[in-house]
């Protein structure tokens, strides 16, 4: 009985050390927020007011998005729709060929991860370069994220140093976080100001206004987007947010529940153009209207992105992000997967032990766990139910439903006791492996009551 | 006021000095309790696991079990919660309301908002850690869970707060999930037993020399790691505390 | 049928129960405020890596500047003279204006660059900038940002400061608060990623 994650899971506890240290790094960043949200009286208020304004916006698509063109079509930028993946990379695609663009600077973009976006350009022969240092880090490494925010969060500092030696020329043996963030700061700083066209992900769309909002520590959504004249903003269409007074309740908690900061260092607001630039804004859809009529897991749409459910996750701090099949981890990857495809990523719905955390970090109230325990209701119907999961299930609704069995099976459990050791602890007998079991007593409650022994 | 005892079934077949306390507890806080026989399981093993449909049984025998109490009150606040969370809808096409999820209560809860008592005979001179369980945390509310910002309680520390020479402490991540979570401990089993060994880990880093809870079933699963790892703590439900020296 | 046709008619198929719109009032009204505001913004500065100056009378902008970064050489400046309180503060210390360079690579090297802050917000320290010059890299690629800021400018939160906030004729405008940050590497807290390694505001 295991599953793809509870296999890479427990390769990932084999290094005893890197896995604690990935716990406690984590957690640690958990910590922060809790101090972030406790020096915010209104805190409660605020993720209540957060999660009606996404169940609003979210169920108000089609006049908030089409608000939201209008004012950016009116503040001169340029509208495109994306039904899904292969339409939103090919728009971006078609800009950056009729600009005769060949080095393109990105930042970090969940929407482009989703939609295979760099794979797709570097196909057709176009640099792309990641400006989010995490990101950057990822892509010289031909990795994946293992974290929605903290994309590198599983590399080690020597690792690191080791490929800046060979892609930028520092020290061997210097490992040093700012040395190393100075190279890159170096090192990237040329690319910026070689780059064509910029692109940014959005994580806000403010529809009365038609600006798209982007939020970072590092500053290179901004350094892109004030070097080339040319400016791509995609964003997932749940991004939007009705008005301004919207913005002031999230960028009160995005950071907050994310990073465990009062506010990201730049919060930047793109509506118009550049003086003789432009701006292309594409509305991206790739499955999430469907969502919309799925009310089981609708609020997954609620999800600003901010990794805080990952974070606070028992099982994502001591199984990293590649322990997980979908591209994002933890709690709403888990969720996330399934509305993708179900039968393609019901590995993760392993990954919870149903502690409920994560609802409680969410800024956006999404019901994670709920959801997951839902996302197991239907595993069985799906056809991808784990049979031995099955089989004990199955075992022991058929004892519990017959109480003069169950009695009888109480009456004769503690010979369980007495049973040699390696019948107890074999292979098939996963939970042994990190316990021994639990011992029968020697008389059951119900046995005591019958022979009137409690009193 | 007829109380009708919930024994959830591992606590039935590996703790039965759990009912036992409990029964003991109840009765001499004043309060009319029963014991109905035939109990098994309350469904929540397979839900959990996916597989809600093989509950639904259960469900309606526990309900028709528990029908003639005003209370039912069982010493596991996830069994109970279970109940309560679930029942209405795993019993929807039934032609009564499901009547138990109105009246059921975790045994801390229940002397603790119902009882109320001002004072217990118990003594138990050592120091505990507390096993905020997950379940009694974030959907029972036995206390403010960390991640929210409301003010400190503890329904758990209040109760142990009446017994005389008790030290009760919290761990560091106070509501940690130890990791059992049903069948996820056989599923995940590496990350469960990772999360129970980090789990006991801190409760020893208190200090104490027992680990108290309102579910057996976090205790029985660190238990089964103190007892694999040779470690010098041990696990005690609450209501034996409470009911020290009955 | 276009794509946007499509997507839209999706999303009118799916949606379900339509919730109304929320009333922001009883939260902004909740929202937490300071009894001394200069007091706050001195300190949330300090926690985002950077420093808030009170310039005092009598004393000269650009000596504080000066002082604060006695290395700078290549200095610009968006604000030649910033009216306050009734008293006028001309900028005098800096070298250049960002949009006398050809391009925007051209900035690249500038020691300081001196902003004109919008609003200040108190529970952050995030400083508006409207963008008012052409190449608004300044305010990302210099090392170094001084920004002047009107006192009566400090908001509370963020409720308040967007109900202040515009992005003028340029039609852009960023919180800025602190120098630019990032913790990639192993968590480790590294000031200076792309943007500032340090900022002050000068609070006039």
């Amino acid at each position: 009985m295991s599953t793809k994650h509870s296999k890479a899971a427990e390769k990932f506890l084999e290094n005893k050390e890197q896995a604690a240290w990935h716990d406690q790094t984590l957690w640690m960043v958990r910590a922060k927020r809790d101090k972030m949200s406790k020096s915010v009286p209104e805190w409660e208020m605020l993720r209540d007011m957060a999660s009606a304004i996404k169940l609003y916006s979210n169920s108000h698509l089609d006049s908030l998005l089409q608000e939201f063109e209008k004012n950016a079509i009116a503040n001169g930028a340029h509208v495109y729709w994306a039904k899904d993946a292969e339409e939103y990379c090919s728009i971006v695609h078609n800009i950056l060929q009729n600009h005769n663009v060949k080095h393109f600077i990105k930042s970090k973009s969940m929407l482009a991860e989703e939609c295979g976006l760099n794979e797709y350009l570097q196909e057709k022969g176009i640099e792309v370069v990641e400006s989010d240092l995490g990101e950057r880090i990822i892509q010289l490494m031909h990795q994946r994220p293992s974290h929605i925010v903290m994309p590198a969060i599983h590399i080690k500092k020597e690792q690191i140093g080791e490929l800046f030696v060979k892609e930028m020329g520092t020290e061997p043996g210097n490992n040093d976080q700012t040395y190393l963030t100075h190279a890159a700061r170096k090192n990237l700083r040329n690319k910026f100001i070689q780059a064509e066209a910029a692109m940014t992900g959005a994580n806000f769309a403010v529809a009365s206004t038609g600006e798209c909002v982007v939020c970072t520590n590092e500053g290179n959504a901004d350094m892109g987007t004030s070097q080339p004249k040319l400016q791509i903003t995609a964003f997932g269409m749940e991004k939007i947010v009705p008005d301004r007074d919207a913005l002031g309740v999230f960028t009160r908690l995005l950071a907050r529940s994310g990073t465990g900061q009062p506010i990201t260092t730049y919060t930047s607001h793109y509506r118009k153009p550049r003086h003789g630039g432009e701006l292309h804004i594409i509305i991206v859809d790739n499955g999430r209207s469907r969502i919309l009529a799925d009310k089981e897991h609708v609020k997954t749409l609620n999800c600003l992105r901010c990794g805080a459910c990952m974070n606070t996750c028992p099982v994502y701090r001591r199984s990293g992000g590649y322990s997980y099949t979908y591209f994002i981890p933890g709690p709403i990857g888990i969720n996330l997967g399934m509305l993708k495809a179900p039968l393609h990523y019901y590995d993760n719905v392993s990954a919870c032990s149903l502690c409920h955390s994560c609802q409680n970090v969410c800024p956006a109230k999404v019901d994670l766990a709920d959801q997951i325990y839902r996302w197991r209701q239907q595993l069985n119907s799906l056809g991808v139910a784990s049979k031995s999961k099955k089989v004990m299930s199955g075992g022991m609704q058929f004892l519990m439903e017959r109480p003069g069995l169950f009695n009888f099976a109480l009456k004769s459990a503690p010979i369980a006791n007495s049973l040699p050791h390696f019948m107890m602890y074999n292979g098939l007998n996963d939970w042994g492996k990190e316990h021994d079991m639990p011992k029968f007593a020697k008389e059951s409650f119900n046995e005591m009551w019958k022979k009137n022994k409690v009193k | 006021m007829k109380v009708g005892l919930f024994i959830p079934c591992y606590i039935n077949a590996v703790y039965p000095q759990v009912g036992v306390a409990s029964y003991k507890l109840l009765k001499s806080l004043g309060v009319d309790v029963d014991y109905p026989l035939d109990q098994t399981c309350c469904g929540q093993p397979m839900a959990n696991a996916g597989f809600e449909d093989e509950s639904k049984e259960l469900a309606k025998r526990f309900d028709r079990l528990f029908e003639k109490y005003d209370y039912i009150v069982g010493p596991s606040a996830s069994c109970v919660v279970f109940v309560r969370d679930n029942y209405g809808n795993l019993l929807k096409e039934e032609k009564h309301r499901c009547a138990s999820e109105g009246k059921i209560y975790d045994i801390c809860e229940f002397i603790h908002d119902i009882v109320k008592p001002t004072s217990l005979k118990a003594s138990f001179p050592h120091k505990v850690s507390i096993q905020n369980s997950c379940h009694g945390v974030r959907l029972m509310h036995l206390s403010a869970p960390s991640e929210l910002n409301i003010p400190y309680y503890n329904k758990l520390r209040d109760l142990l707060s009446l017994v005389k020479g008790i030290e009760v402490v919290e761990p560091e991540r106070p509501d940690e999930c130890c990791g059992f979570g049903g069948m996820f401990g056989v599923e995940e089993h590496a990350i469960s037993g990772q999360m129970g060994r980090d789990k006991v880990k801190r409760h020893m880093d208190t200090g104490a020399e027992y680990i108290v809870g309102a579910d057996s079933s976090c205790l029985m699963h660190q238990s089964g790691i103190i007892s694999r790892e040779k470690l010098p703590i041990k696990t005690i439900h609450i209501v034996e505390i409470l009911a020290a020296g009955l | 049928m276009s794509s946007r046709e499509d997507i839209l008619q999706s999303i009118r198929r799916n949606t379900g129960i339509r919730y109304e719109k929320p009333d922001y009032a009883p939260l902004e009204k909740e929202a937490m405020t300071y009894s001394d505001k200069l007091a706050q913004f001195q300190d949330i500065m300090k926690l985002m890596g950077g420093r808030a100056v009170i310039l005092q009378d009598g004393e000269d902008v650009n000596e504080v500047i000066r002082k604060q970064y006695p290395e700078a050489k290549r200095i610009a400046t968006c604000v030649d003279e910033m009216q306050c309180g009734g008293k006028s503060y001309k900028i005098t210390c800096a070298t250049f204006h960002p949009d006398d360079v050809e391009k925007s690579g051209d900035l690249n090297g500038t020691d300081l660059a001196i902003l004109q802050g919008r609003v200040g917000v108190c529970e952050n320290g995030a400083v508006w900038i409207q963008q008012d010059v052409e190449q608004r890299a300044i305010y990302f690629i210099s090392e170094e940002l001084v920004i002047l800021l009107d006192r009566k400018n400090l908001v509370n939160n963020m409720h308040e400061a967007y109900k202040k906030i515009d992005t003028g004729e340029y039609g852009y405008g960023v919180f800025i608060s602190g120098p630019s940050k990032t913790a990639d590497i192993e968590q480790a807290l590294v000031m200076g990623a792309h943007g500032a390694c340090d900022v002050t505001v000068i609070v006039l």
